[in-house]
């Protein structure tokens, strides 16, 4: 785990807006399903590898993205194109390249943060109607990313004890002091996020002064 | 829900993550190698319960969202949400919930006395085999199926290639959660 994917810069993509590049990226899928026609899908494959490219991110990193989706695309283009149609399989292929590249493209030039502000956003009315709770969220969010350095240390330490007494690796004996030992620091975490307070109580209504 | 529950739900997004992490397993021929991170559902159904398990999985679906390298091989971002493979991403949540969902009704609160360690580890085996292997199965053939435009039936039949070492996962899983449980048991939510 090497922070986001994200690369700096200050390209046409960059500088768009979060919430529009979502938006875009979604009526951009569905512009894709509308149509089977291998000429638009082409066009479109062109014009998201073109995104990706003004997005100024090395071969090597495109390629450590890319190479997996861009096998199992391949084999499902043949698989479409033996089973159901050879025109079909070059659709689906072309559509899913066109997606995937998209997707990346957005995911290479936006923030994190750009993007929960955003989701953020589209939880304020559930949040409102009190169906989910934002800072819930945002607190989930950021002990995930406190959370995986802690299990791969710890895995590392464990690795360590059970090598130094002879055990060879083996998937359970890893696995299971490993997740004891978090989930009794996950109780004192609770305690502590508890002991603080958090998350912040809303801040009281404006009531109308009669 | 309280802060208790956040805390777990982060910790099993946390531990399907770092399984994600462990050395993949390459098998000739498929162009997708067998990593453990499918454990991550099983092992979150079966230990917090459906409802914890399951936003345990939203959260890391929102995390692929937001583009970091969150599943296997460092990849993410919303072009996996899109791609062919994502109705596997999408069934994680279904299956930890109803992986879940079978562990509560058969298992119970706690560990029951009753029973002894193998009828036991077997039962949460079968709910690993029909939530985290059939309903993501399901999931994942579905979504090929509309991505790709071929039929359900023929999704199915090349998705199954994979269900062998799921079976192996979720034996470790039903393993696991059996120890784990023993040494510290959590109840069911």
């Amino acid at each position: 785990m090497n922070g986001s994917l994200n690369i700096p810069g200050h390209t046409l993509l960059h500088r768009l807006g979060a919430g529009w590049k979502l938006g875009a990226l979604c009526l951009f899928g569905l512009i894709l399903f509308a149509t089977n026609h291998w000429i638009p899908l082409a066009i479109a494959l062109a014009i998201s590898l073109c995104l990706l490219a003004s997005t100024g991110l090395s071969v090597a990193q495109a390629r450590k993205q890319l190479t997996g989706p861009l096998f199992i695309v391949a084999f499902l283009m043949l698989a479409t194109g033996l089973l159901v149609e050879p025109m079909q399989g070059i659709a689906v292929g072309l559509r899913l390249m066109a997606l995937i590249t998209a997707g990346y493209a957005v995911t290479l030039t936006t923030q994190v943060s750009a993007l929960l502000e955003v989701i953020e956003r589209l939880f304020r009315p559930l949040d409102r109607i009190g169906l989910v709770n934002s800072a819930q969220i945002a607190l989930s969010v950021s002990l995930v990313f406190r959370f995986i350095p802690v299990l791969i240390d710890q895995a590392r330490v464990i690795r360590e004890a059970q090598a130094a007494r002879g055990l060879d690796r083996n998937i359970l004996a890893l696995l299971v002091p490993l997740i004891v030992h978090v989930l009794r620091s996950a109780d004192d975490i609770a305690c502590a996020i508890d002991a603080r307070a958090y998350p912040p109580p809303a801040p009281p209504r404006k009531r109308q002064v009669p | 829900m309280n802060t208790r529950d956040i805390v777990l739900i982060a910790l099993f997004a946390a531990i399907t993550v770092a399984l994600g992490l462990a050395p993949r397993i390459p098998i000739a021929f498929l162009p997708v190698p067998i990593t453990l991170q499918s454990l991550g559902p099983m092992l979150a159904g079966a230990m917090i319960g459906p409802v914890r398990g399951a936003l345990s999985q939203a959260l890391l679906v929102l995390l692929v969202a937001l583009g970091l390298p969150v599943l296997a091989g460092g990849s993410g971002g919303l072009g996996m949400l899109a791609g062919p493979t994502a109705g596997f991403i999408f069934g994680w949540i279904v299956a930890a919930f109803i992986t879940g969902m079978l562990c509560k009704m058969w298992i119970g609160q706690g560990s029951r006395s009753g029973q002894g360690k193998w009828p036991q580890v077997g039962l949460v085996f079968v709910a690993c085999v029909i939530g985290g292997i059939l309903a993501l199965y399901v999931c994942g053939a579905l979504w090929l199926a509309v991505v790709t435009g071929m039929g359900v039936m023929k999704a199915a039949t090349g998705v199954a290639a994979f269900i062998p070492g799921d079976l192996v996962k979720a034996a470790f899983a039903a393993l696991i959660a059996h120890n784990v449980r023993r040494a510290y048991p959590i109840e069911l939510k």
